[in-house]
């Protein structure tokens, strides 16, 4: 045991980063001064020699533009102009000079001044090519892209009501498969970057916000049945400028050993120099609805089924008068006297959704700022939960002189969450108690008090007594520093910082099966903090506008760590009493872990001509988590791109704006999902007997264990058409992962279940389609068309062993088949002699057994997308967004409980779909005789249960009109657009759940499975932005 | 440029102090090189070995016994539970086959303290704590081996601790007999280390004698059954037969004169056995209950007696278990308590045609359970009254099927027709992980 000091003198001797942090001011600190020393020395006293006075318009409105940078070429003397779009420029420069007027959204120019007054219109900028593309440590011009980057806005999406920017984006990238996989706002959901590469280290992409690797998984640790939060709902989707996705190995290898996944970079809004204050408001209300719920069989029906089914196995009908006793049990009455409780209705509700942010963005010329606050709430559809997420962000960026630039991006928010279990598991599983209850069960016993039923809790009582929450803190935010060192050198220096504290509670009490008999509280706090140190030098040359030249180089060292404490208590003295201090009895538990990364990356990129571009990169990242045998992982990437449209022989295909072939092939890394410590062979404490401190071995060491390592080839194939209007990008690849990191399972002799190994290899196939269209542009009407079409495939090239996942082993792992299959016996016909289900007798042993299992589908869909189609007439605009997905499965298990035939009597509600039971020789139908639980009509794992999951939703109608400027002008507001949204109006499917996304679990092996999940709603909002 | 040099020189700087940057130490674990260097590590150790059993007998491997019985029914969903009931159990049973995995770990628990301690200098521990401490490790493998013939049959015998990933795989089974014959190895290995003090919640000589009498009942070797059994009836100053019959579990109470072993357990330290059977209204799933057949037996106060305290009714009116109630969860699992050593030592004595000895012991029980003695006459009779009262005095406990299977009842009590079905499937995944490994016959 170490007191207080000695660990103080400990935890500065241990924790190197620390003194690294020190170290970074020192260098930082004397860098300012070098920087500075030379500055004093360059200034000179003002002459005035010309005074230039002009005005800056819309080339085609004619409107005059405020706050326009209005430069003169060569030297630092700049000015912007007013509210009415004038200036001046007071110079020691005689005329002539030349002047450079830039304008955000407007194509800057160069004018010659003679002499004063001067006008100057200024074209807004539709040039794609020109845009400006975030790729791995820098900007890229579109047109000199090599890799496969996609460009996403989020001001498309940012009102759909999910909690979380990346559940807004589905449908908008290409090659992203993104499913929500439940209605509640604020929960995980699978993010998938041209598919899966790994069965057990993660397949969620990288998340960089303005430099800062995000921590993305969930720190929850209360049981909600399998769902968890997500950690990126911490962010405020209102203050994302831009969402870079990075998908292949050029764009992501110089993201290393967490690449292999692709990364999506995203930048919060800053303010520009020279701009005048502006203020954003936005304000939306709406509310949000199931679409559909499940059609259940009254309590006369379900007395019926279960009837049949007791005649069927030859034994007497439960329900028959009540006076008929026979073995000593008397009758439940018949069915007709059966009566019918909802309690769907009693759960699900209209649910209120609200949002406010407020921003003010703008700078001077040594300053720039964005201001951003944000308040978040969503109801969810099922009562009580709720996500609410309050936040504030400033980004601030100051030119300490020509040179030098140093800035601060801070995001802090609070994000609350009433939680509860949705469906998984008999305790608190709100759709346990509302759907999977028999509706002809009273809530009453007979002594009038409110009980469970089927093993679940009572609704109306969980509802009343529900206490589960969270509420997580995060900051997010960096600090750098940039200066030119030379004219074309610039380095870079960020210190970051992402710390969460998690903070979730729960209390049952002893109404509840939880808190039975008396009382359950529970508290933990988890405290998960990153921080990186980071420096770059980008050096980048152009000579004779031939050859471009630019070498990135940089260093990162991250450390990552986790501290959680808990504690539970139990025995309350009454339901008052909810600190875990009152309780009998208490517990605790404490958890840490650490782990380090340290890299060096560079790349090169060449250009010739603006034709040729060429560019490799190399990570190498040493990672505290593997074998000492292989810290340090090697990550390299080579691209190349052809601008064919610079060839001689299209110069003259007018229609063709540009060509560009692209391809690239690298190699980029996986070591998530592992624990920090996964390498070594370690015993564990906590497995004490009658109160002293047991140990006992905890897993063997494999000092050989490493990345995964995933190469991937793309080709990229770039081309615009007449006067940039039609856009379309096409991309295939190959992805192949060795090295995949997989707990290896031992025979049980050996005392262990498994050990972690790299021993699977898994590929993804699949190309993209990307097609943008200005159908119309004209003076007051335009329409424009986003199409995108992926397609995936998967398969798992090896793996030592079969892996099985999923309740009754529904989702399985194997060899040469994709990963997420479903194993199930296939269901041919019911006879219509018997009524019993016949499955395919795959090995023709005249048996049905459990080798006759297959796989039949997976979770794959065969190709995925959206479809936006905006159109703007004069003030008004709309904006229709469909997503779609076809050949997908999703497995029913809804159905497989509720349809049991009346076998689970009383213990499961039954769904009305059962009602199309064969009852006699003749009935033609696929819902077979009631024969028993697991027999044969209704084994575990049958394929009547597994449907099609292919849908097409369109996910969001928005509706805008934006004011006359002449009325705004009037109310002193820049601008004023009213707007209504609708989410998920409609879906179209031949799915008979109530959500082709549906998953009863986070947990990816378990996608697919539906089961006492919340549906998405569909929504209807209607808002306001105000800019002043 | 010298600038420029000093700049470069940033990273390299911070780069400087960052040899160790990529070692990172655990603090939750230690690594597997020094964990049992002295007395204390060595306890620490054996308390490990003893979490490793609690965690399979909590359960799993007490389900397997009583749901195979008849006293049982199941109301959950799961048909895994179900195929105990049924007598139809699949290898890909999870409960087989965490029971299987629970009980070699704790095998490979103990071989490490047995192997370590053994090795451990003169300096480092005394010889009586040694050999407390290698003859609990001895006992506990014994106890696993004992178990695992019962369930299985014949096992790959594991004797010595896994250190690496190629240690203890590729082991063939070895027959029944010789699993039987390592688990009363062990014990007798234990009963020479061990001292002859009472503990109820680790093994002594006397835990080892008891189980002994066990192993020998199960054996048919009546006689040293008889003994065994003998050595522990007459310790009256530490073990009697608690009246009325609900004393030994009621009002929380622990390790009482009716124990001889019991799995401890404490607020920190949960048993959630109990979940299984309490009744939503107090926080379980009831998802395992006594059957109507059971239930009428024990509320029979001519069979039951005072053991219809083992049942109660819920909120709902629906039967439900109550030996294993307690909140926080810390009910006691009863290894072996002594109403099982007097039924052993009438047995015995049945078998040995000691009928008037027999009924005596027998009747211990009965009457102690509130029931006048029995008229049962005869050898056959008197066994028939002993396997039945065992049926009750055990209903809830991990009896009744190897009660069946060892007295060859088991086809004509339950109703099994393929003798294959008295030894339980190995684990199917079991045997895709170790081709050494072959599969019961009927499997």
């Amino acid at each position: 045991m170490y007191n207080q000091y000695n660990r103080k003198a400990l935890f500065m001797e241990h924790n190197p980063h620390l003194r690294d942090a020190v170290r970074w001011l020192v260098s930082v600190c004397f860098l300012f001064f070098l920087l500075f020393s030379e500055k004093s020395s360059a200034q000179n006293k003002p002459l005035i020699n010309s005074t230039l006075s002009g005005l800056v318009v819309d080339a085609s409105s004619k409107e005059p533009l405020p706050g326009a940078l209005v430069k003169i070429e060569g030297v630092t003397n700049q000015t912007q102009t007013d509210k009415d779009g004038k200036f001046q420029l007071i110079t020691g420069q005689p005329f002539p000079y030349n002047i450079v007027i830039s304008y955000l959204g407007y194509d800057s120019k160069t004018v010659r001044a003679e002499g004063s007054p001067i006008s100057i219109e200024l074209a807004p900028n539709l040039n794609q090519l020109e845009d400006v593309v975030v790729v791995g440590y820098g900007t890229q011009k579109k047109k000199d892209l090599i890799g496969s980057v996609s460009k996403v806005d989020p001001a498309a999406t940012v009102n759909i009501p999910t909690g979380s920017f990346d559940a807004q984006l589905q449908g908008k990238v290409p090659g992203v498969q993104i499913t929500s996989n439940t209605g509640v706002p604020g929960e995980a959901l699978n993010v998938r970057l041209r598919g899966a590469t790994s069965i057990n280290a993660g397949n969620d992409p990288l998340y960089v916000v303005d430099g800062v690797f995000l921590n993305s998984n969930s720190l929850q640790t209360i049981n909600t049945g399998g769902k968890a939060t997500s950690p990126i709902a911490d962010i405020n989707p209102a203050d994302i400028e831009s969402v870079e996705v990075l998908k292949d190995a050029e764009a992501t290898a110089l993201y290393g050993s967490r690449g292999a996944n692709g990364v999506i970079i995203v930048t919060t809004k800053r303010g520009n120099y020279n701009e005048k204050a502006r203020v954003n408001l936005n304000l939306s209300q709406g509310f949000s609805k199931a679409a559909k719920l499940w059609e259940l069989t009254t309590g006369p029906e379900h007395a019926q089924l279960v009837n049949e089914y007791f005649q069927n196995i030859g034994q007497p009908a439960p329900f028959r008068p009540v006076g008929e006793v026979i073995n000593g049990v008397a009758g439940r009455g018949l069915p007709e006297e059966q009566q019918t409780y909802d309690r769907l209705g009693e759960l699900f509700r209209s649910a209120a959704l609200t949002n406010a942010d407020l921003s003010v963005s703008g700078g001077t010329s040594q300053t720039k700022y964005y201001f951003g606050a944000g308040f978040n709430r969503q109801e969810a559809i099922i009562k009580p939960v709720s996500f609410d997420r309050t936040s504030f962000k400033a980004n601030i960026d100051q030119k300490l002189s020509e040179r030098v630039q140093i800035g601060v991006s801070n995001s802090f928010a609070r994000t609350g969450r009433n939680q509860a279990r949705a469906g998984d598991g008999p305790r608190g599983g709100l759709l346990q108690s509302a759907l999977h209850t028999p509706t002809y069960l009273s809530p009453y016993n007979d002594a009038g008090e409110l009980v469970g039923r089927a093993g679940f809790d009572n609704l109306t009582l969980l509802l009343e007594n529900y206490d589960v929450g969270s509420r997580s803190l995060r900051y997010i935010g960096n600090v750098y520093l940039e200066a030119d060192l030379l004219k074309n050198l610039k380095f870079r220096s960020t210190f970051s910082l992402d710390y969460n504290n998690y903070d979730e509670s729960e209390y049952w009490n002893n109404l509840l099966i939880e808190g039975s008999p008396d009382g359950l509280a529970t508290s933990t706090i988890t405290q998960s903090s990153t921080w990186i140190n980071e420096q770059t030098l980008t050096y980048r040359k152009n000579w004779d506008d031939q050859h471009n030249l630019g070498i990135v180089v940089g260093n990162t060292l991250q450390g990552s760590t986790l501290e959680l404490t808990g504690a539970e208590g139990r025995g309350f003295a009454n339901n008052s009493f909810k600190l875990i201090s009152s309780a009998a009895t208490t517990t605790s538990t404490q958890d840490w872990w650490e782990y380090r990364l340290a890299s060096f990356f560079g790349r090169v990129d060449y250009a010739f001509r603006d034709t040729y571009l060429l560019d490799f990169s190399l990570r190498a990242d040493g990672s505290s988590r593997f074998g000492t045998a292989n810290q340090w992982g090697y990550f390299p990437a080579v691209g190349a791109a052809w601008r064919i449209k610079k060839a001689a022989f299209l110069a003259d295909a007018k229609a063709l704006d540009d060509l560009k072939l692209r391809a690239s092939y690298g190699s980029t890394g996986n070591q998530n999902g592992i624990g920090p410590f996964a390498a070594r062979g370690l015993w564990s404490g906590g497995e004490s007997y009658q109160g002293v401190a047991g140990i006992a071995p905890e897993q063997l060491a494999n000092s050989e264990l490493k990345w995964e390592r995933t190469r991937q080839l793309n080709i990229g194939l770039d081309a615009i058409f007449f006067n940039e209007r039609l856009d379309f990008t096409f991309n295939v690849y190959d992805k192949y992962t060795k090295d995949g990191l997989l707990p290896l399972s031992l025979a049980a002799t050996t005392g262990f279940d498994s050990y972690t190994s790299n021993s699977a290899e898994i590929s993804n196939k699949g190309f993209e389609l990307a097609i943008t269209s200005t159908n119309v542009r004209k003076k007051d009407f335009s329409w424009q068309t986003s199409f995108n079409v992926s397609r995936n495939i998967n398969k798992i090239e090896k793996l030592a062993y079969t892996i099985y996942a999923g309740s009754r082993d529904l989702v399985i792992f194997q060899e040469g088949s994709p990963m997420y299959s479903f194993w199930v016996y296939n269901q041919l016909y019911v006879d219509p002699q018997t009524g019993d289900a016949v499955y395919e007798d795959v090995n023709q042993d005249g048996q049905i057994t459990v080798a006759d299992r297959q796989i039949k589908g997976d979770i794959w869909p065969d190709f995925f997308g959206g479809l936006t189609n905006n159109f703007s007439y004069k003030g008004f605009d709309a904006s229709l967004f469909f997503v779609f997905s076809y050949g997908n499965k999703i497995y029913n298990h809804n159905r497989f409980f509720g349809e049991a035939g009346g076998a689970r009597d009383a213990a499961r509600v039954i769904l009305a779909s059962n009602l199309a039971r064969w009852q006699q020789p003749g009935d033609i139908t696929d819902v077979p005789r009631a024969d028993g639980v697991n027999v044969n009509n209704y084994r575990d794992g049958g394929g009547r249960w597994l449907e099609d999951g292919s849908y097409l939703r369109l996910r969001s109608l928005n509706i805008g009109y934006t004011l006359p400027k002449g009325l705004t002008n009037r109310l002193h507001l820049n601008r004023l657009r009213l707007f209504v949204e609708g989410n998920n109006l409609f879906t179209w499917t031949n799915y008979t759940g109530l959500d082709p996304e549906s998953a009863a679990n986070s947990s990816p092996n378990q996608q697919g499975i539906d089961l006492g999940t919340p549906p998405q709603p569909r929504s209807f909002q209607f808002g306001l932005n105000v800019s002043l | 440029m010298k600038k420029l040099f000093f700049i470069l020189s940033i990273p390299l700087i911070l780069f400087s102090g960052c040899s160790s940057f990529l070692e990172v130490d655990p603090r939750a674990s230690i690594s597997d090189d020094n964990t049992i260097i002295d007395a204390q590590s060595a306890n620490t150790a054996l308390n490990g070995v003893y979490s490793a059993l609690r965690s399979y007998y909590s359960i799993n491997f007490q389900s397997i016994a009583y749901l195979s019985g008849d006293n049982i029914q199941w109301t959950g969903s799961q048909s895994q539970i179900q195929e105990f009931i049924n007598h139809n159990v699949r290898a890909e049973n999870a409960t087989i086959s965490s029971t299987w995995v629970g009980i070699y770990e704790t095998i490979n628990r103990a071989n490490n303290v047995i192997a370590k301690v053994a090795d451990l200098d003169a300096g480092a521990i005394g010889d009586s704590e040694r050999s407390r401490i290698l003859g609990e490790a001895y006992f506990i493998r014994g106890l696993t081996y004992f178990d695992l013939a019962r369930v299985w049959g014949g096992v790959p015998l594991i004797t010595s601790p896994t250190l690496n990933v190629d240690d203890n795989r590729g082991i063939p089974r070895s027959t029944q007999e010789q699993t039987y014959q390592q688990a009363i190895s062990d014990w007798d290995i234990a009963e020479g280390l061990l001292s002859e003090t009472t503990n109820r919640y680790q093994a002594t000589r006397k835990t080892v004698w008891a189980l002994k009498a066990r192993y020998f009942l199960y054996r048919q070797d009546w006689q040293q059954a008889l003994d065994y059994a003998s050595r522990l009836i007459a310790d009256v100053q530490n073990y009697e037969l608690l009246a009325p019959y609900t004393a030994f579990f009621v009002n929380n109470v622990v390790g009482t004169r009716e124990s001889v072993f019991e799995i401890y357990y404490n607020a920190n330290e949960l048993n959630p056995h109990r979940n299984q059977w309490q009744p939503q209204e107090r926080g379980g799933t009831r998802q395992w209950a006594p059957n109507d057949t059971f239930v009428a037996l024990v509320n029979n106060p001519e069979v039951g007696g005072s053991r219809s305290a083992l049942v109660a009714l819920d909120n709902q009116g629906r039967w439900y278990g109550n030996l294993y109630y307690r909140s926080p969860a810390t009910d006691p699992t009863y290894v072996i308590r002594i109403a099982e050593l007097y039924l052993i030592r009438a047995e015995a004595k049945a078998n040995l045609g000691d009928s008037n000895g027999a009924l005596t012991d027998l009747n211990e029980v009965r009457n102690r359970a509130g029931l006048a003695d029995s008229q049962a006459e005869g050898q056959d009779a008197i066994l028939l009254a002993i396997e039945n009262e065992r049926r009750l005095e055990f209903g809830l406990e991990a009896h009744r099927w190897f009660d069946l299977v060892r007295t060859g009842r088991a086809k004509a009590v339950l109703g099994i027709t393929d003798d294959n079905r008295l030894l339980l499937p190995l684990p199917a995944e079991q045997l895709l992980l170790d081709d050494a490994l072959e599969q019961n016959p009927g499997y």
